[in-house]
């Protein structure tokens, strides 16, 4: 395989506005408090899009709570404020606790993160009070629900919620597959049967397949050694996933919506474990070299790294 | 305007009356300004004995009659031939003016009949505190204290003709009718007391689902507003989401200008967390103004026909009789009705605020209501006493303390904080005295504190002391317990009143430990176990013919035996405890 090298492929490049140039003009306008261009924005989007994307994008930027309340002072009905400025509290939140596991986390960094996760279910519950349409309320809502732990029903409903209106949500159904799994209080076989439900609920070329990728890499993670072998060998996982990457990630019609990168990054991981090397180059190919946070930061220390060994195997080999 | 549809104001014997028109039998109410609540803890029960007093003399009447006794109004209520009725609010008054007293120790022991029947649910209590309103979340204590000076000085207080007002709804007046009762001054409406932090408030208790409270200006919109907030809650927890199978409201007017809305769905044990959410987000809604105009109609049309009904007048009679003894304008029907064809969606949005301002949830045990913006209601005292601590003999880290205003009990949470409770002597609603020596205080604010003198190693001087300090009206002596309650491990070890859960004030239980949770398990497994093996012999092993019947019976009573030493443990580990 000595040609390999001859196009040696560039880094993964972990940066959102690679795969969605937007993500950069929504920065410069939250950075320049541009309010009514970010409104028209998100109004004009398709009804059907993803807006807990953009809002995501408002609420990492440093200092932006002190515009939204600003804002939310003058006009407190403002549903798209309250939802940026609700799922900013859950990030500063979420600096407080790090993400170190609980055990290392001190007692004064809960109180932290309940404190903020409390302020901003607060203003979530309003902004879902206000507009029960509104995707990004309610998906950040998940959220907030499994970090104060709401409840399994609880999720379950304000899922229910969203997909009245929103019926393939693909972020709101990652955070209520997490909500599901074993160490959020769920169980695995109510993570796989969601998984599933998504998958055959939505129509081909949609990102929900790749939540049955990310269950089944939540269920190998959650096992250990020669346990997580006998995992992926297994005949059923490998169909599962081949069905669900078809219907997805694999499809002709594979639509790159908001998560698309970390779906197909799901599936390269997965194929890669199984040895599947075909389907993974093929994952990796239509990656280019973007990357996501997720599920590489679970497969190795440094996520790049991790990104970098498995596709120069794929590719190499597939 | 219709003149049957009305209510006339008159007088008979000095006494306000309200008439209406109606056919068929007589119906009459007198109604006296006086309930729980212008009682004491300690003297808790003496309207209610009262009223079953003064109609101990109507005997096996066959016409209809009934006594209430609600918390700030005392109703005694007739339906019969105008003769009966004539005989019933006569005898009555007569009763009122010089009662049974040879009854006392009989009616007192129907009331202890009566009260094991009584739930009224701890709201009032977590609301108002251990007096006014709160009294009536409490079991009648003051009862088995009380003697003829005591009921014949409460009767001539409060059964008077200037506390009272008479309802008639008939052909006319009964002929004849001469009420007699002594002179007396109208009484001012009971003091609205609070235990509550200010602003929504929830407390965790029970499994049954989610309970509001509510209290709101007592206006035609809010009561289109609880309707409206039934339909809410029944569509999202019933219709769409199956949580609930009851969803309901309720509202009564407290006749001061406020009135309490009260909402409830039920929750199977499973459902619990999305009742809570779903009850959470319906009333956000309403509170940010989202109420159907459809709704809005469905439940005026509902009202409106209640006051075009041609009995309208009638069913208005106590309601009005109730008013105009707490000093408030009798309303007419057609007054009532334009008013409620005025109400818009924007009044009930008004009423959702203000009910928002005065919430008190209580949510399944194991939930909070913190994450949706309300405040814990106190369990604790921020303060305890000074004086003589006297530390468990457990050894479980609480103590009492024996001060000369007050009384507290201290315990080390979990988190390493300490916690309180504390009662002071002047504002001691209630002390229960047992003759062991056992005494349980109740302040005011609800909290309550168990003062076992052997668990804590109290002297008997300090007890007499103590004795000596709580106010002479607060003390109820009780008969000897069969079982001395066991100290809780925790600030406000409240425990289960002697009548039953759910009168207790603010009890703080007792948190099951992982270790109890684990023999709950264990003890709990082995014993089904063996209960499985002992029905299984007792069932086939009778059959058996290699086994005499002697042989069988022993065996079988044998595993029986087993079984239930198994499960003891764990049986008394959960009755003891609460998983929190």
């Amino acid at each position: 395989m000595s040609h390999a090298s001859a196009s040696s492929p560039p880094p993964p490049d972990f940066e959102i506005a690679s795969a969605f140039p937007e993500v950069t003009w929504l920065r410069q306008a939250a950075t320049a408090r541009d309010w009514v261009s970010i409104r028209q924005y998100l109004d004009g989007l398709p009804r059907e899009t993803n807006r807990g994307f953009a809002v995501g994008v408002l609420a990492e930027v440093d200092g932006v709570e002190g515009w939204m309340r600003e804002i939310l002072a003058a006009a407190p009905d403002d549903v798209l404020a309250l939802t940026v400025l609700g799922s900013r509290e859950v990030r500063i939140g979420w600096e407080i606790r790090t993400a170190a596991p609980a055990k290392q986390v001190s007692r004064e960094q809960f109180a932290g993160l309940h404190a903020h996760l409390r302020q901003a279910e607060q203003l979530l519950i309003r902004a879902t009070a206000l507009d029960p349409s509104s995707d990004a309320a309610w998906a950040e809502r998940l959220t907030t629900a499994m970090g104060l732990q709401l409840g399994q029903n609880e999720a379950r409903r304000r899922y229910d919620r969203l997909a009245a209106h929103h019926p393939h949500h693909f972020s709101a159904q990652g955070r209520l597959l997490q909500q599901l799994c074993p160490k959020w209080g769920g169980s695995w076989e109510a993570a796989h049967a969601f998984a599933r439900e998504c998958l055959l609920g939505a129509p081909e070329g949609a990102l929900s397949g790749g939540l049955v990728a990310e269950v089944h890499m939540e269920h190998w993670l959650a096992l250990r050694g020669r346990e997580r072998e006998e995992y992926l060998r297994q005949g059923h996982v490998r169909a599962e996933l081949v069905e669900a990457a078809e219907r997805s990630a694999l499809h002709p019609g594979f639509r790159r919506d908001y998560g698309w990168v970390v779906v197909q990054g799901y599936f390269a991981a997965l194929f890669s474990l199984t040895g599947d090397l075909a389907r993974a180059a093929a994952c990796f190919r239509a990656l280019g070299n973007l990357a996501s946070q997720y599920p590489w930061a679970d497969l190795g220390g440094d996520a790049a790294a991790a990104y970098v060994k498995h596709r120069d195997a794929a590719l190499a080999r597939g | 305007m219709n003149p049957q549809a009305a209510i006339h104001p008159t007088e008979v014997d000095g006494i306000p009356t309200l008439f209406a028109y109606a056919t068929g039998p007589v119906r009459a109410g007198l109604v006296f300004r006086v309930g729980v609540a212008d009682e004491t803890l300690g003297r808790a029960g003496i309207t209610h004995l009262v009223e079953h007093l003064a109609l101990h003399r109507q005997g096996l009447a066959d016409y209809h009659f009934n006594g209430a006794t609600k918390a700030a109004f005392t109703h005694f209520h007739v339906e019969g031939a105008e003769h009966e009725v004539v005989a019933y609010l006569q005898g009555v008054c007569a009763s009122l003016t010089d009662l049974p007293m040879e009854r006392l120790e009989t009616e007192k022991e129907i009331l202890r009949t009566e009260e094991s029947r009584r739930d009224v649910g701890p709201l009032p209590l977590w609301r108002y505190g251990a007096q006014g309103y709160g009294l009536v979340s409490y079991p009648e204590w003051g009862v088995r204290n009380l003697g003829p000076d005591d009921v014949r000085a409460w009767a001539a207080t409060w059964f008077t003709r200037g506390n009272a007002v008479l309802w008639v709804a008939g052909e006319r007046l009964p002929a004849g009718l001469s009420l007699r009762l002594p002179a007396g001054a109208r009484h001012p409406m009971p003091a609205v007391t609070s235990a509550l932090p200010g602003g929504p408030a929830y407390f965790s208790d029970g499994t049954g689902g989610v309970l509001l409270d509510a209290v709101v200006t007592d206006t035609t919109a809010a009561r289109l507003y609880t309707g409206v907030l039934e339909r809410e809650l029944s569509r999202a927890l019933r219709q769409e989401g199956g949580y609930s199978y009851t969803a309901a409201t309720d509202y009564a007017s407290r006749r001061d200008g406020f009135a309490l809305v009260t909402a409830f769905a039920d929750a199977l044990p499973a459902k619990q967390d999305a009742v809570l959410g779903g009850f959470v987000d319906v009333l956000a809604g309403l509170q940010v103004g989202r109420i159907g105009q459809a709704d809005l109609e469905a439940v005026r049309t509902r009202a409106d026909g209640g006051l075009t009904a041609p009995d309208a007048a009638v069913r208005r009679l106590p309601g009005a009789a109730e008013d105009l003894l707490a000093g408030r304008p009798v309303r007419g029907l057609d007054e009532l009705r334009s008013e409620l064809w005025a109400v818009t969606p924007g009044h009930l949005h008004a009423v959702a605020l203000e009910a928002a301002g005065t919430a008190l949830m209580q949510v399944p045990s194991g939930h909070t209501a913190d994450w949706a913006g309300y405040t814990a209601a106190p369990t604790g005292s921020s303060y305890t006493v000074a004086g003589r601590r006297f530390p468990s003999v457990r050894g479980d880290g609480t103590a009492l303390v024996v001060g000369d205003d007050g009384i507290s009990v201290t315990a080390r949470e979990k988190n390493g904080t300490e916690s309180a409770a504390t009662v002071l002597y002047r504002a001691c609603a209630a002390m229960l005295s047992w003759p062991d020596g056992g005494r349980r205080l109740v302040g005011t604010d609800g909290l309550v504190i168990e003062v076992e003198p052997g668990l804590y190693g109290v002297d008997a001087h300090t007890m007499a002391a103590l004795d000596a300090a709580v106010p002479h009206h607060a003390v109820v002596w009780l008969p000897p317990r069969q079982q001395r309650p066991a100290p809780r491990a925790a600030a406000a070890p409240g425990g289960e009143a002697e009548t039953g859960a759910g009168t207790s004030a603010r009890p703080a239980p007792a948190r099951r430990t992982g270790r109890q949770t684990a023999a709950v398990v264990v003890f709990g497994i082995l014993g089904g176990f063996f209960a499985f093996l002992a029905l299984l012999f007792t069932v086939f092993g009778a059959g058996d013919p290699e086994t005499s019947t002697g042989e069988w019976a022993a065996i079988a009573g044998f595993l029986w035996g087993v079984a239930a030493l198994l499960a003891w443990p764990a049986v008394r580990i959960l009755r003891r405890t609460r998983r929190v």
